[in-house]
């Protein structure tokens, strides 16, 4: 009877760590079977690709959201970034100035974020929906509202365009490796301890002695950060600056957090499960085009996947979390 | 000094937002003398109208201590909604009664979800918001749409005046006055308040808290539809992003008003939002390139918040002390 319970247990334990991951695969199966192309190299580069991309963007988010913030900015962040590193290319700056100025300008704009939400305590949502709007415009001046063409994709394009045995992209991998440092802060340093913790109750981290505006200006900065990263890389992997390219990545990024978070930890948004949804929305999203799924209906989709990742997790805190508190 | 107290608390703020509105018109009239021209005036009380009917949907929103994000998609689908029932030829009020019913059905989805569910409320509206922008299409797969409107009457809405001034601006006006009667001076206002500042005690005061929430994205909801159904009849036309522009500005009326009277109040809001028009429309009279409209708009919210915010006070508060002079009564924060 014991054993019985620990195997139902370790059963269950098993679902809630890889359900995700075996959805992926049996989709992948699944428009593998009803479209064979999707198995080309060429299109399994350029999901790996955008998984890269979209991967460094959400990392930091994915901590921000997990402390009990929000970040609405990351976007406009990358949009801001991609549109300053093609200026500056444009311009006759190489590509470390221009790598080097737009990191900066989005850790800058993290700092700000950071700052006055742990500082001067103003909502996040507030100051980073602001935040947005001006990086947003401060973007599309860059390029008097057009795009920005360079010639030279540098370093950048040499890592998103080269391939490791036909299929995996040179970038990926120290992608992955960021992604292993961030699973490996959260999951074995104290620090992802602080993170989950300050989501629950900030006033009893602070009385424990954790700077906790030291640590939420660092959340901020490294979702600034990781965005424009992820800038710099769209402007090498589409050889241009668009102002416009922010807008979609908003509903992307807070699908694959949310939906992230009901794996591994449930409710929690934690770094694996941000990966595995990452892909996920990859793979979904190759299908669909595959499938001749007009745009529009991918975005009623990932609606649809966001609220239903929402309840789950709505659903799983509150049985985790126990006794109801009242009418709140 | 005596003038000083007969002119503190409330009536300093509104001296204060007077003058700010006075500045603002007269610096882009000396900028630009036709800023006070009847065409530009009419102008802003158009766009005023517009905006302000999204803005007051927030309010109600913010009261209740929520954000409702799912304001572009919602306008971008009541948009599309009402202007394919004009198209089949349905008549303009059997089309603006079936826009706002979609309105509040997505409202009470989104009030449902987070009043009734305890979803978290930015996200779970980002959600809706998403799958509306994607239904919006349905109709026409995108495409504009325009038959029937010239003749069902809906440009009238735009074009009609009273006592020489716009329709759609007494239109904004009643509704504010409803909504300033209902939220300040009735027990139902009172009780959305409540629901915000403290549900667990309004709960064991005997508020139906849920249903206050639900109700307050239900009001958030039909004040999109009806902003946008005046950006239809002022562009003739129907399109998915024709509520693209609504919510930076109503979310900076709403903030901005917030800071500026010391509390959200649905007079707040108005003042907010006719600051925010004024600075649009003289940016845009002035000819700054419309890629610019919602930094100025964000910078200016991220500005007035953090002037407002208690921190800022509390440190302005201790600078006469700093600069060697006792703090007096009129440095302590209005409540």
């Amino acid at each position: 009877m014991n054993s019985d319970n620990t195997a139902t247990r370790r059963l269950a334990r098993l679902i809630t760590d890889f359900w995700l991951l075996a959805v992926l695969l049996l989709l992948a199966i699944g428009i593998a079977w009803a479209r064979p192309e999707f198995l080309n190299s060429a299109n399994l580069v350029t999901v790996l690709r955008t998984f890269s991309i979209t991967t460094i963007m959400v990392l930091g988010l994915t901590w921000v959201i997990a402390a009990g913030h929000i970040d609405v900015s990351f976007m406009q962040v990358a949009a801001l970034a991609n549109m300053t590193a093609a200026a500056l290319i444009v311009a006759g700056w190489g590509w470390g100035g221009a790598i080097a100025v737009a990191l900066g300008l989005g850790l800058l704009v993290g700092i700000i974020n950071g700052w006055l939400v742990a500082v001067m305590r103003l909502p996040s949502l507030i100051v980073t929906i602001a935040m947005a709007g001006i990086c947003a415009s401060a973007a599309a001046a860059l390029g008097k509202g057009t795009v920005i063409r360079i010639d030279d994709s540098g370093p950048l394009g040499w890592m998103l365009n080269t391939t490791v045995c036909n299929i995996l992209p040179v970038a990926l991998f120290p992608v992955l490796a960021l992604a292993w440092i961030a699973w490996f802060a959260q999951e074995r340093l104290t620090l992802g301890r602080y993170i989950y913790a300050l989501a629950q109750n900030e006033a009893a981290v602070r009385a424990v002695g954790v700077p906790v505006r030291r640590l939420t200006l660092l959340l901020f900065a490294l979702s600034g950060a990781g965005a424009a990263m992820a800038g710099v890389m769209l402007t090498a992997s589409l050889s241009s600056g668009q102002p416009m390219i922010g807008g979609p990545y908003l509903i992307n990024g807070l699908t694959v957090v949310l939906l992230g978070g009901m794996m591994a930890h449930v409710g929690k948004p934690n770094i694996a499960g941000t990966l595995t949804a990452t892909l996920f929305i990859g793979v979904l999203f190759s299908g669909a085009a595959l499938l001749g799924l007009p745009d529009y209906q991918r975005q009623i989709i990932q609606g649809a996947l966001l609220a239903a990742g929402l309840g789950v997790a709505t659903w799983a805190a509150r049985h985790h979390a126990g006794p109801k508190r009242a009418a709140k | 000094m005596i003038f000083a107290r007969m002119l503190s608390g409330g009536m300093v703020r509104v001296v204060a937002l007077l003058a700010l509105i006075a500045g603002v018109a007269i610096a882009f009239t000396l900028a630009e003398p036709r800023y006070l021209s009847p065409a530009n005036l009419s102008g802003i009380a158009r766009h005023m109208a517009a905006n302000g009917m999204a803005a007051l949907g927030v309010t109600f929103v913010v009261i209740v201590r929520k954000f409702d994000l799912s304001i572009t998609g919602v306008a971008s689908f009541a948009g599309m909604t009402m202007g394919a029932a004009i198209a089949a030829g349905l008549g303009l009020w059997l089309a603006i009664i079936i826009g706002l019913a979609c309105g509040a059905l997505i409202g009470a989805v989104s009030g449902l979800a987070v009043g009734r569910f305890n979803m978290p409320d930015i996200i779970t509206t980002i959600a809706v918001g998403s799958v509306c922008s994607g239904l919006a299409f349905l109709y026409t797969g995108g495409r504009s749409i325009f038959q029937n409107f010239f003749t069902s009457g809906i440009i009238d809405l735009n074009d009609a005046r009273l006592l020489g001034l716009n329709l759609s601006l007494w239109l904004l006006v009643g509704i504010y006055g409803l909504a300033w009667f209902v939220m300040h001076h009735t027990r139902t206002g009172r009780a959305f308040y409540a629901s915000g500042e403290n549900p667990t005690a309004a709960w064991y005061s005997g508020i139906p808290v849920r249903r206050f929430v639900l109700l307050a994205y239900v009001l958030c909801a039909i004040c999109t539809v009806l902003a946008v159904l005046l950006i239809l009849a002022e562009s003739g036309n129907a399109e998915t992003n024709k509520g693209a522009r609504l919510l930076m500005p109503a979310y900076a009326g709403v903030f901005l008003g917030a800071a500026l009277m010391a509390g959200t109040s649905v007079l707040a809001t108005f003042a907010g939002i006719l600051l925010i028009t004024m600075l649009l429309d003289g940016f845009s009279l002035l000819g700054v390139p419309y890629y610019y409209s919602d930094g100025v708009v964000s910078l200016i919210l991220l500005l007035g918040v953090l002037a407002f915010s208690d921190r800022a006070r509390a440190w302005l508060s201790r600078l006469p002390a700093l600069i060697g002079l006792r703090p007096g009564k009129m440095d302590r924060p209005a409540r």
